[in-house]
């Protein structure tokens, strides 16, 4: 069964009376339990892709359905859900929070979501472990390397046990040793039956995956499975 | 939804904190605010406690027959030039009068008082008859007050206020006792009891009282006199008719001359204190809402400044999957916290004060006041924090992911 379906997506702006197409009718499937990469240079439509991916944005025009769920005519309230209940993101530059402790900042999709304080410390502490950061849980992110606090951001995509992995350059802002680790920590996911999309330029990191899509132009131009 | 209440409490309280210098700063204006509106409040409660008390000495059903009107707006050299009210119409006044009850006239002077060491000046020493005991509200508190026999052969005795007991006799019993007054011996045969100060002006225990006939006989005739009336409540307004007549007679005014002494009473006093109070309340309520209004602005600035700042986090509490109403709490919240923690501050401080308040006279900070307080900060809160949390909540996840 497909994770993610788009069909003939676009997304059109309007930069100073120019028509822009981020993507020009892209279709692209998704099966659960794949591990892919999106490459291409800056400006092909890779992270209008992947915000479109990951529900963070609507298309102009096309359809989006993610497990089912039909996700280009929902409100921005049904978005927030179905992010904080099925996708897990990591990010480029960690995004955690500078004042919280690890363990906080692993807590806060469970917060979201709503489930009692016991059960989050015990979801984020298991979490944590998982990517072993057992003896981190209650250092703030200035008190931790970038690998680890890379680690902690997965930690947290991990929290709602999402459906889909979605990571944006999530070596970008790592040394070759941590990136290393961090996309040894992706493997394992992606062993243990995680579906995982991975943003990209670096060829590198893209051989991780097993299938590859480079966009150029808004358009997908390649599409290689392992 | 109630732990992520919980959870916007916890962010907001160490947003706060973690920002102390700011949110100090950006919380004065409501701190001034809560601090004006408390202070005020306390400030009237008391001023109404002893407004009160200064009234039940004066009695609502008592006339004063005076030389001054107590409120009056003649000219001071008219009402210099009038003569002195005369103790001997007061047998008069109850001789004709169908209003009066009773009748006390009063003459006052001021003189040491002394036992042994002791000394207190400045104390003054009423003259009047038996009468004035049923017409004042102060009871005599140990003793008794003077005879009719005892004021009409003059006797040497007194009743003593509270200060007075205080200072000469401490806990010792003073009944029987000789003080000196002025330069004369009198016996000790009552103690007032304490009735605190007039209007946080003067203090009413800080008296003897003795017959009139000695004080006449041995004080100066040139302090000043008058007479106490009290009737019933319900015919104030006749028997002030019927005693202006009554002292133009005596007077023998021509009808075309104009009263040269004055009916007293003490709505003036309330009419007066009325209007203190609308202009202290008015006052209070003018700083209050002004820095308020500042304070509000201060905050909605600050909470720009906060929003701007945490863009990033916004766009990462997004899409982790704050709806937009979760973040709008969230700030708002954070407005919120802001503000009572001014006004808990500006509580405090206006606490503090009401003691200072407390020590020129009785007033406590009303309770209920200082919840309203709270309340009316929270208001702020919301208000200020509105625009700047609509904003937080409206951000683009997309956009706010990408702020750096």
């Amino acid at each position: 069964m497909s994770l993610i379906f788009l069909k003939n997506i676009y997304k059109i702006y309007n930069v100073g009376g120019e028509e822009v197409r981020a993507l020009d009718g892209v279709d692209l499937t998704i099966k659960e339990n794949e591990y892919l990469a999106i490459m291409g240079p800056s400006g092909s439509g890779k992270s209008t892709l992947m915000n479109m991916v990951g529900c963070l944005d609507t298309p102009s025009s096309g359809d989006y359905e993610f497990e089912g769920e039909k996700v280009h005519n929902m409100d921005d309230n049904q978005l927030a859900s179905i992010r904080n209940r099925k996708i897990g993101f990591v990010f480029q530059t960690f995004n955690l929070l500078p004042k919280a402790t690890a363990q906080h900042n692993v807590e806060i999709p469970l917060v979201y979501a709503n489930i009692k304080r016991e059960k989050r410390l015990k979801i984020a502490s298991d979490a944590l472990a998982s990517v072993g950061l057992d003896d981190r849980m209650h250092h703030k992110p200035n008190e931790l390397s970038g690998g680890q606090r890379q680690r902690v951001a997965i930690a947290r995509a991990l929290v709602n046990n999402p459906s889909l992995i979605l990571a944006d350059e999530p070596t970008g802002n790592l040394d070759s040793k941590s990136g290393q680790e961090i996309m040894n920590i992706f493997d394992t996911l992606h062993q243990n039956g995680n579906t995982i999309v991975l943003v990209t330029h670096e060829d590198s990191i893209a051989s991780h995956a097993n299938r590859t899509i480079r966009l150029f132009d808004g358009k997908i131009i390649e599409d290689v499975t392992k | 939804m109630f732990s992520l209440f919980i959870e916007n409490i916890k962010i907001s309280v160490s947003s706060v904190l973690s920002n102390m210098t700011r949110s100090l700063l950006t919380a004065l204006g409501v701190v001034i605010g809560i601090l004006a509106v408390t202070l005020m409040g306390t400030l009237i409660s008391g001023l109404d406690q002893s407004f009160e008390k200064s009234m039940e000495f004066l009695g609502k059903d008592v006339l004063y027959i005076r030389k001054f009107q107590w409120f009056g707006n003649k000219d001071w050299w008219e009402i210099r030039n009038r003569p002195n009210i005369q103790t001997k119409h007061s047998e008069t006044i109850r001789n004709k009068s169908q209003y009066a009850k009773y009748v006390a006239p009063v003459a006052e002077w001021w003189t040491s008082v002394k036992k042994g060491d002791e000394n207190v000046s400045g104390v003054r020493v009423s003259g009047t008859t038996e009468e004035f005991a049923m017409i004042t509200i102060a009871e005599v508190d140990k003793g008794r007050f003077f005879s009719r026999a005892e004021n009409r052969s003059g006797a040497r005795v007194a009743i003593i206020g509270k200060d007075i007991s205080d200072a000469l006799f401490q806990d010792k019993n003073s009944l029987g006792e000789r003080i000196r007054i002025g330069s004369y011996n009198f016996r000790v045969i009552g103690e007032m009891e304490k009735q605190g100060k007039f209007l946080g002006m003067f203090s009413l225990d800080n008296q003897v009282i003795i017959p009139i006939g000695a004080h006449q006989r041995l004080f100066s005739r040139r302090g000043w006199t008058g007479i106490n009336v009290k009737v019933d409540e319900a015919d104030l307004d006749n028997a002030t008719e019927e005693l202006t007549a009554l002292m133009r007679q005596v007077r023998r005014l021509r009808p075309s001359d104009e009263d040269n002494f004055a009916i007293n009473r003490q709505d003036p006093f309330k009419e007066q204190y009325a209007m203190i109070k609308i202009a202290i309340g008015g006052t209070g309520l003018f700083i209050t809402i002004l820095s308020l209004i500042v304070g509000g602005i201060g905050i909605a600035n600050i909470m720009f400044v906060s929003v701007k700042e945490r863009t990033k986090e916004i766009g990462t509490r997004k899409a982790l999957g704050a709806t937009s109403k979760m973040i709008l709490f969230q700030f708002l919240m954070e407005s919120i916290i802001i503000c009572l923690f001014g006004g808990l501050i500006g509580l405090g401080l206006a606490y503090g004060g009401s003691l200072i308040i407390n020590s020129f006279f009785p007033s406590e900070m009303p309770f209920g006041l200082a919840l309203a307080a709270l309340g009316l900060s929270m208001i702020v809160g919301i208000v200020s924090g509105l625009a700047p949390s609509y904003k937080a909540a409206k951000l683009n996840p997309i956009d706010a992911l990408r702020y750096e």
